[in-house]
This record gives structure tokens, C-alpha cells and sequence, in this order.
């Protein structure tokens, strides 16, 4: 086959292959040779022969619709000026003279490249990690402990309080593992960083804060359409625009529903302790390579500054390296990271494949933590530190004779219907706490309504804005005023 | 030419010519860059070790046509993910290709940034002074006066003159070698094959950053046929954008060359200093005299005063005991100079609501902290206070119990205003008997392990801050 002849006869080579190979026996001066269906007829290379062996054609090409040039070689000296002036791979190329005597290009040059191997998967693997006292650390110095214990040694970040304290963690600790930290020149370079490396296979992870996370989200949508794993721990704080630093729930929407353009989703992690920054954050990287899609942790400014005490898992992971990865080696030469697909089948097949994953996350992803549940006739619902208030509140309720429970969704997306659905049957009534706007509640409603749940129960709210978080006390209060309404009535509400 | 596929399957999945030719209008200078890149890397041999960094342009399919390991980056971004791919694997060869809209407009800050901080990647820069794949709207380089379909009387003074990007970059530090080449004659196009080899093998031998800039062919959007392109470049282009090194400085090669992470687990629990020590406990039981399960504490001072590592050390005796306990601070330019306060919660099993609106202890260290958070207290609550500074209590809930103690004047009678937060913590024991006396003492100790010299000090401190109590140094009122 006309193409498998190696084109580079002549060049001599850095490479030791090359170097070492026998040039004598190939002429040195090669003829240009030209398939005329290759050709576009641009004329570069009629300039660029001294020798005028080169014209512009006359006749179309009918497999091209192109006009390609004439080649009379009888002048040609092969000093392959025009080869270099032409910009087709397959346009004008080297080709042997009569002379040429042909050898086994194994035996000239190596094997040829061309083809490249079909790369390994090297699965991670789980060390035993010595057992230690529990810490007692800040909400984000546990989510940087965890993303350490699973792997990850790439942080890229650019600093946004209130989730700074979790790169600064990084940048001292990520040396002494020769690991790599870097501060990018925003937000945006960050999230491109991540999925530079999280092409290249590795475990990638940021620290944010809500407006710098609305500078990623170009980036995680190019993630998400290319597949790749990285970690996003955003410490939300107060907006819309610069707000202010103090803790909100306000991007439940952004994570849940918009991750920038296009067809995306990811699961969303709400922690609402320190162990959970921790431990969410080993998952969000399991997660991530399982699925090969960002995993976002929603946290909140509270938590990330709160401390607490944490317990290590009796594990740490070795990465290994994916098959897909684009690594830099041979065995992974093969391989593409690329959203862009111009035709308009592959991409729909690329989204059918999407919502596949985006199936099986929401089938295998859900997570909650149910507090007092059991025989809840009034179910708080309520996720990071205001599940915390909530959980609080669920007590005092209790405490007052009021059967409240707690529904605390630890994924926001998938929402965990299959572990709410069951207590709908039991609960009167639903008070859903939040700083926020009510975008929990819109997860719930949502994850609700495509569940077709029959009479679901009335639902009220608790919400606080701004940094100011839902307190214990509001939200007992907001629930007697429902239990008292309930009584007056006499119906559920 | 092996690094070229030997089909492009990806040029609509390499079905008739489009598998053996590219996409590129006929006369395009980006086909020409490509040759001369694909020779580099074939003939530096490092073709199974390359990432080639499509951009977004008319080059975004350069993945279509190069056997390297392959990335496509979001407009602007490729030096970004080229950082990515190369701080992921320090021995991949990674090529960043971007056309003028991608990096001469939105991608300013990324090849700005990449470039000053020398990282070894090569960046290969075509420059053709329009947008091409949105269809010849103006770009950062066109020419003044160019016309293009946003500047349809041609580039004004209003869009600012041309950028010229290898003038910029080689004015930063950070890069080692920066030229600007042509494609217009068989002579630049040799010059353009070596600066692109160079700015390749400068990467292999881990030197440095290098950029060529290539001028290059859109004779689409040029409304030129070929020929009249090469011309228009070289007349017209070199004039504002002169040929030529911009900067050389090869540098020896560089011997820190990043070795893999490190993931032993021992070395790990090292570095986060995980303690297999337990501290002792000594306390009989959880404190019940303000409830069974919890309690609530609040720190609040100025700034400087020590309220947070007050309110820690108070969690971390708790935990140490055995119990839940929890520390949030105010935080921001709030706790810069003003006012800081900490929320702390002791909990037998698990705290719930780790804020504190209406503690049931409170250390005050200033006059407003009091004012603000004294009339909160529970019932049954108690109060320590630096009388040094607060002269006025205001009024209390009832059955709230607050004890002032000289807690600066005490701190600078030991010579160290400092430990003012820790005479604080005494009288905070004396007072309530939250803890026992060593429970705080670890705590402290366990603080200060890598400043030993500073324990003395700190444990006279406390004692004063007990005796204070004690002696009745301190004004009670009770109400
Ligand atoms: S090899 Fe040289 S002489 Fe021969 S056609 Fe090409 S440019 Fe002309
Ligand atoms: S340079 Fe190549 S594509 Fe252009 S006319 Fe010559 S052979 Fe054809
Ligand atoms: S539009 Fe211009 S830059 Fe784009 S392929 Fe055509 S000639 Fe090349």
C-alpha cells in the first residue's frame, strides 16, 4: 500500500532508531510524487520550484471538485522544496526513484509506529493507612486530608474565602508528597488545569467558593462532555454577585441543574460535618473515576471553617492509571479527550451515552441520612450545616412530644427519593430548611413530582438568606405553628 | 510521515478522502505548521511521549490528523490543560496549538500566565490576522485598516492597533526562546520547520517555555487566492509583525526534574500529623450542671485577643475527654482587627447545632463583646469577663452569673499580654468546673508541642486565672 512506505527516507534523526539506521542504501534525493485526489490545487508549491517543474492544473478532479497540479519531473533536481511548501500530510510526498532498492522497512528503521497499543488499565489500589487519633480539624482541612488518603496529589486552585484554608492545606502539604499545587490565574484556568490532568488520568481536585465556581462551570461542562473525572469542593458563600463570605446554600440550583451549557450532570455531595468533608470527598473521587464525570461537594461556609473530630478510614489509595487516560506513553498514544463532535449523530449517541451514566448514577448514587424517622409525622428537611439546626430542632420537637424526624440528603443530585418516599406515607407535613431561596426544596419538589408520589404532604419552609443560617429555634417554631394549624383543622396540611 | 494517522479516522470517520486529507481550505498556512510540527516530534522521537493540545478555531481538529496522544481544550484554555497534562506527567512532550483568536484574545491570561512561569511546554502560535472557523471577523492581530466582517470599513483607531504576542511573551521572564516566523517562501518556511524543532527539542531536553508565532495563510477569509496570501504576509503582515528571534536564552538543562508523587501511607499519616498518641481523660462524667447532652460556649474579643484559640482549646479538651465538641469562628474582614468571636459546642454524644445564639457560658474580652452577647446567655448561665477593660456590665437574664477577672492585667503582669486568653480559660474553669484542671492543661500542652518553651508560661497563666476566681480576686455578680 502506497502509504505504508515510510515518507522520511532521508532525514537523519535524534531518535537512536533512526540514527542508527543504514542510509547508504537509499537514495538520497527523492522525486516528488504526487495522488492527484490529495491534492487541493492551492499552487504553493508551483512557486516554490526553482526549476518550474510544477504548473497549475487544468482539468477538475472528479473525486475532488478540485483543480490539482501537473507535475513534469524530467527537470527535477529532488531538492524537495515543493514537498515542504505543501500542506497536505498526503499531498506531495517523497517517493522512491527507479533505482530505489526497497528494503524491509523493519530492517531500515525498527518496526513502524504507526499503530499504537491498546492501553491497560492499572486499577487502584487500597494500603493499609496506620491507624491514628482521630483529628480534630476544620471542616476544609478535612476535605483536603480525604482527597490526600484517596490519591489525589494534583490540586489547582485560586483562592476564594471562605475555602481557602482548604488550598493552603494543599500548598504545604502537597510538596511533601511531590505532589503538585498549583495557583492558577483564575478560576477558569483551574478548572481547565483539572481537566488537563484529569485527562491525563490523574485524581485532580479544587477548593471554591460560589462566584468562583460560576467561573468553572465552562470548564466542568467540557469535563463532563469529554469525561473526565476531577473533584470540586465548593465552601458556598453568600450572592448573588460578590455577596459575601458568610455561609448560603444558594448554588444548589448551579450544581443540581446547571452545570454550565449542554446536557450535564454530576453527582452533588452535601456534607454537613467535618467527618463527612472527609469522608464525602474519598467518595467524590471514587465516584469520579467510576464514572468518569466532576463530582461536585457542596459544602457551606460555616462548615468549612468549623472544627470537629475526624476519623481516618483504614485505607489509602494508590492511584492506578485508566485506559483512557491521555498520559503521554505509548500505551495510551491511541487515545482522545474531546467534547467537540461535529455531526449531529455522533453527538446525539454521545448524549444517549451521557444519560446513561446520568441513569445509573441516579439508580446506584442516592444517599441520605435519616435522624428519628422512623415514626415522623413532621419531616424536616435539610442538608449541610443546617441539617445540623435541623437535627437539633428534630430533638427539641421530640423532646415537646412532637413526632419530628429529619431527611438529611447527603446527594443533592441524584436527590435520594427511593430513601424519602416511604417516609411520605407517615409524614402530615414537610418543612424543609435551607439558606436559601428554597432550591432544595425545587430538588425535592422535583425528584417528587417525577416520582409521581400520590397526595404528597404539604410542604413549608424555613429559609434564611445572606449568611444568616436557619436556627434551631426558628425552625421549632415554624413547626409548632404547623402542628398548630394541623390541630385547628383537623386534617393533614 | 508516521506521525500523521495513516487514515484519519476521525475526519468523518476517515471515509473517502477525507481519511487522507485534512480539513484545512486549500492554501491554509495551518497545514504547513502541522507538517513541520509532525517532523519535529518524528524526528526528536518523541511521538509516543507527545499530547497535542487542540484549541478552538480552524484548528480544532488538529487531533484528526496527528498519531500523538490527543487533547481538545475550551477556547482560550490550552495552555491551561497543557499545565494539566504536564504536571500530571512531567515526561509527556506537550504542545499547546492555538490560533490568534484563542490565544491572543481569550486566552491572554492562560498563555500569560503559562508562559511567565516557564513551564516546559512548546507552544506553536498561528497567527493569520482574522477568525476563520466563525467566519473572518476581526482578530486581535488583524491589521488597521483589514477589513474583516466586524470591521467592514476596516480596523480603526476605536479597536486599538494590532497585538503583537512574540514581542510580549519574550518580554516576560519566564520563557526561554520566542521567534516569529513566516510560510510565505521556500526560506521562512525552512526558518519555520527549525524555530518549531527547536521550540519542540527545547521542551525534550527540559529547558524551558518556547513560543513560535507563525504568520500564516487564510486566503478564505483574506479574500486572496494563495499566492496573493503569501504576498499579503509578507508584505503587509511582517511590516507590524517583524520576523525574527524574539528571545534565546537556553538555559542548561533543568536537574529538578519532578520525580512521581509519593504514596506510601506511613509518610502519608506523617504529613498530616496523625497522632498516635491518646491524650489521658479525666473527667468522671460529661458535665451535667447545664443540661444532659450539651453544651453551649461562646468566645468574644477583639481581634488579637485570643478568642479563637481560646474556644479551640476549650473543643479540644472536650474531644480529648471523649465527647462531640465543635469550633466555629466569625471569620472575614470582621475577624481582621474587629471583632472575633467563636461558637463552641461540648456535646455527651453527637452536637447538633454547632452555633451558640444563646450560650450557656460566655468569655467576654471586651465591652462590646459583652454588651453583644451577655444579654443571650441561658438561665443558669455564667460569664467570665476581663474586668482590666469592662468597666459596665450591662443587664443579664436572670440567674445568669458573671465573673470578672483582670484577665489583661494579669496577662501583662506575667509579662505577656498575650496569654490573656489562657488566664481566661482559668477562670473559665475555676468558675464552672466545666472540665477538670489537667483536662485543660493537655489541651494547652497538646497546643503548644513545637513551641515547648512556651508551656511554663502558659500553665502559670491558667493558674492565675484560677486563683483569680478562687480568691475572690474576681467581682461576682450574680443576678
Ligand atoms: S523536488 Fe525540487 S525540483 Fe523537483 S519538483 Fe520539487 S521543487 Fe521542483
Ligand atoms: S501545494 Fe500541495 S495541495 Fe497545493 S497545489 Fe501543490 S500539491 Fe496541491
Ligand atoms: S478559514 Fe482560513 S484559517 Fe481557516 S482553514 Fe480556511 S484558510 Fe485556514
Amino acid at each position: 500500500m502506497w502509504y505504508r512506505i515510510p515518507a522520511r527516507l532521508v532525514k537523519s534523526s535524534l531518535d537512536p532508531q533512526w540514527r542508527e539506521a543504514p542510509m547508504s542504501t537509499v537514495r538520497e534525493r527523492l522525486k516528488p510524487h504526487l495522488l492527484p485526489q490529495f491534492c487541493k490545487g492551492c499552487g504553493r508549491c508551483i512557486e516554490s520550484c526553482t526549476r518550474h517543474c510544477i504548473s497549475a492544473g487544468t482539468e477538475i478532479n472528479a473525486a475532488t471538485g478540485l483543480i490539482p497540479v501537473n507535475l513534469d519531473l524530467e527537470q527535477c533536481n529532488g531538492c524537495g522544496l515543493c514537498i515542504s511548501a505543501c500542506p497536505e500530510p498526503y499531498g506531495l510526498r517523497a517517493e522512491p526513484g527507479k533505482d530505489f532498492v526497497l528494503e524491509d522497512p523493519k530492517a531500515l528503521f525498527g518496526a513502524r509506529r504507526a499503530a499504537s497499543e491498546v492501553a491497560p488499565s492499572i486499577p487502584d489500589e487500597l494500603l493499609p493507612l496506620p491507624a491514628v487519633e482521630p483529628l480534630v480539624v476544620k471542616g476544609n482541612y478535612a476535605s483536603a486530608i480525604g482527597a490526600l488518603i484517596a490519591g489525589c496529589r494534583h490540586f489547582y486552585g485560586y483562592p476564594i474565602t471562605p475555602s481557602t484554608e482548604g488550598a493552603e492545606l494543599m500548598a504545604k502539604l502537597l510538596p511533601k508528597l511531590r505532589g503538585v499545587f498549583m495557583q492558577a490565574v483564575s478560576e477558569t484556568a483551574t478548572v481547565n488545569m483539572m481537566y488537563g490532568c484529569g485527562g491525563a488520568g490523574m485524581k485532580a481536585m479544587t477548593f471554591t467558593s460560589s462566584p468562583g465556581f460560576s467561573l468553572m462551570l465552562e470548564g466542568i461542562s467540557y469535563m463532563i462532555g469529554a469525561e473526565l473525572p476531577g473533584v470540586f469542593v465548593n465552601v458556598m458563600r453568600g450572592g448573588p454577585g460578590l455577596g459575601n463570605i458568610a455561609p448560603e446554600q444558594a448554588d444548589i440550583k448551579l450544581a443540581c441543574r446547571g452545570l454550565g451549557h449542554g446536557n450535564t450532570q454530576a453527582v452533588v455531595l452535601a456534607p454537613s460535618t467535618p467527618q463527612e468533608m472527609l469522608d464525602l470527598t474519598i467518595l467524590a473521587f471514587d465516584l469520579s473515576f467510576r464514572y468518569r464525570n466532576p463530582v461536585v461537594i457542596l459544602s457551606d461556609g460555616y462548615l468549612g471553617q468549623m472544627t470537629g473530630t475526624v476519623r481516618l478510614p483504614g485505607t489509602a489509595v494508590k492511584p492506578g492509571l485508566p485506559s483512557w487516560a491521555v498520559s503521554g506513553d505509548r500505551a495510551h498514544r491511541g487515545n482522545l479527550i474531546c467534547s467537540f463532535l461535529l455531526s449531529e449523530a455522533d453527538l446525539e449517541a454521545h448524549n444517549i451515552h451521557l444519560n446513561s451514566k446520568y441513569a445509573a448514577m441516579k439508580a446506584a448514587e442516592q444517599r441520605a441520612d435519616l435522624f428519628e424517622t422512623d415514626d415522623a409525622e413532621v419531616l424536616l428537611v435539610a442538608c449541610n450545616t443546617p441539617g445540623r439546626m435541623a437535627k437539633g430542632a428534630v430533638r427539641e420537637l421530640r423532646a415537646r412530644g412532637i413526632k419530628a424526624g429529619l431527611f438529611r440528603p447527603i446527594s443533592l443530585w441524584p436527590f435520594p427519593i427511593d430513601a424519602l418516599r416511604p417516609l411520605l406515607l407517615r409524614a402530615h407535613r414537610i418543612v424543609v430548611v435551607e439558606a436559601s431561596n428554597g432550591q432544595l426544596e425545587d430538588e425535592m419538589r422535583l425528584a417528587i413530582s417525577h416520582d409521581s408520589v400520590p397526595r404528597p404532604p404539604a410542604i413549608a419552609s424555613v429559609r434564611r438568606f445572606g449568611g444568616v443560617l436557619p436556627q434551631q429555634k426558628e425552625i421549632v417554631d415554624r413547626v409548632l405553628e404547623g402542628v398548630g394549624a394541623a390541630l385547628v383543622e383537623g386534617v393533614r396540611v | 510521515m508516521s506521525v500523521f494517522y495513516d487514515r484519519f479516522e476521525r475526519h468523518d470517520h476517515g471515509t473517502g478522502l477525507k481519511g487522507r486529507s485534512t480539513h484545512y481550505c486549500a492554501g491554509c498556512g495551518h497545514g504547513l505548521a502541522h507538517k513541520y510540527l509532525a517532523e519535529a516530534i518524528e524526528e526528536l522521537g518523541v511521538q509516543d511521549r507527545t499530547v497535542a493540545v487542540s484549541p478552538v478555531g480552524c484548528s480544532v481538529f488538529l487531533y484528526y490528523y496527528f498519531d500523538v496522544g490527543n487533547t481538545q481544550a475550551a477556547h482560550g484554555r490550552a495552555p491551561a490543560v497543557a499545565i494539566g497534562h504536564k504536571t500530571a506527567n512531567p515526561d509527556s512532550i506537550v504542545i499547546s496549538y492555538q490560533g490568534d483568536g484563542d490565544l491572543a484574545s481569550i486566552g491572554l491570561a492562560e498563555i500569560v500566565s503559562t508562559a511567565q512561569m516557564g513551564i516546559p511546554i512548546t507552544v506553536v502560535f498561528i497567527n493569520n490576522a482574522i477568525y476563520g472557523m466563525t467566519g473572518g471577523q476581526l482578530a486581535p492581530t488583524t491589521l488597521m485598516g483589514q477589513r474583516t466582517s466586524t470591521t467592514p470599513e476596516g480596523r480603526t483607531a476605536f479597536f486599538g492597533p494590532p497585538i503583537r504576542m512574540a514581542e510580549l511573551i519574550a518580554g516576560l521572564d519566564g520563557p526561554v526562546y520566542v521567534e516569529r516566523v513566516a510560510l510565505y517562501d521556500a526560506k521562512q518556511r525552512v526558518r519555520a520547520k527549525k524555530a518549531i524543532t527547536k521550540a519542540l527539542r527545547l521542551q525534550v531536553e527540559n529547558r524551558g517555555f518556547a513560543f513560535v508565532e507563525v504568520l500564516a495563510e487564510c486566503p478564505t477569509h483574506l479574500g486572496m487566492n494563495p499566492s496573493e496570501a503569501e504576498k499579503w504576509v509578507k508584505e503587509a503582515m511582517t511590516a507590524v509583525f517583524p520576523l525574527g528571534v524574539k528571545k534565546d536564552v537556553e538555559p542548561p538543562t533543568d536537574q529538578v526534574r519532578p520525580v512521581g508523587p509519593e504514596f506510601d501511607p506511613v509518610r502519608l499519616v506523617e504529613v498530616f500529623e496523625g497522632s498516635t498518641e491518646k491524650a489521658p481523660r479525666f473527667c468522671a462524667a460529661f458535665p451535667t450542671l447545664w443540661g444532659t447532652e450539651d453544651i453551649a460556649l461562646k468566645f468574644a474579643g477583639a481581634g488579637g485577643d485570643g478568642a479563637q484559640t481560646a474556644a479551640l482549646l476549650v473543643a479540644r479538651a472536650g474531644i480529648n475527654e471523649g465527647f462531640d465538641a465543635t469550633h466555629i469562628p466569625s471569620y472575614g474582614p470582621e475577624s481582621r482587627g474587629g471583632t472575633s468571636y467563636a461558637d463552641v459546642h461540648i456535646a455527651r454524644t453527637e452536637v447538633l447545632s454547632p452555633a451558640s445564639p444563646s450560650p450557656h457560658l460566655l468569655v467576654a474580652f471586651n465591652a462590646p463583646s459583652l454588651a453583644r452577647f451577655g444579654p443571650t446567655v441561658e438561665g443558669g448561665g455564667t460569664i467570665v469577663y476581663d474586668s482590666s477593660v469592662i468597666a459596665d456590665v450591662p443587664s443579664l437574664p436572670a440567674g445568669v452569673t458573671a465573673i470578672g477577672v483582670p484577665m489583661t492585667q494579669i496577662a501583662s503582669a506575667l509579662g505577656r499580654l498575650l496569654v490573656k486568653n489562657v488566664v481566661a480559660l482559668g477562670a473559665l474553669q475555676a468558675a464552672t468546673s466545666i472540665f477538670p484542671e489537667e483536662s485543660f492543661l493537655t489541651a494547652i500542652r497538646q497546643a503548644l508541642k513545637s513551641r515547648c518553651a512556651m508551656i511554663p508560661l502558659n500553665e502559670e497563666a491558667f493558674a492565675r486565672g484560677r486563683q483569680a476566681v478562687r480568691s475572690h480576686e474576681g467581682s461576682v455578680q450574680a443576678n
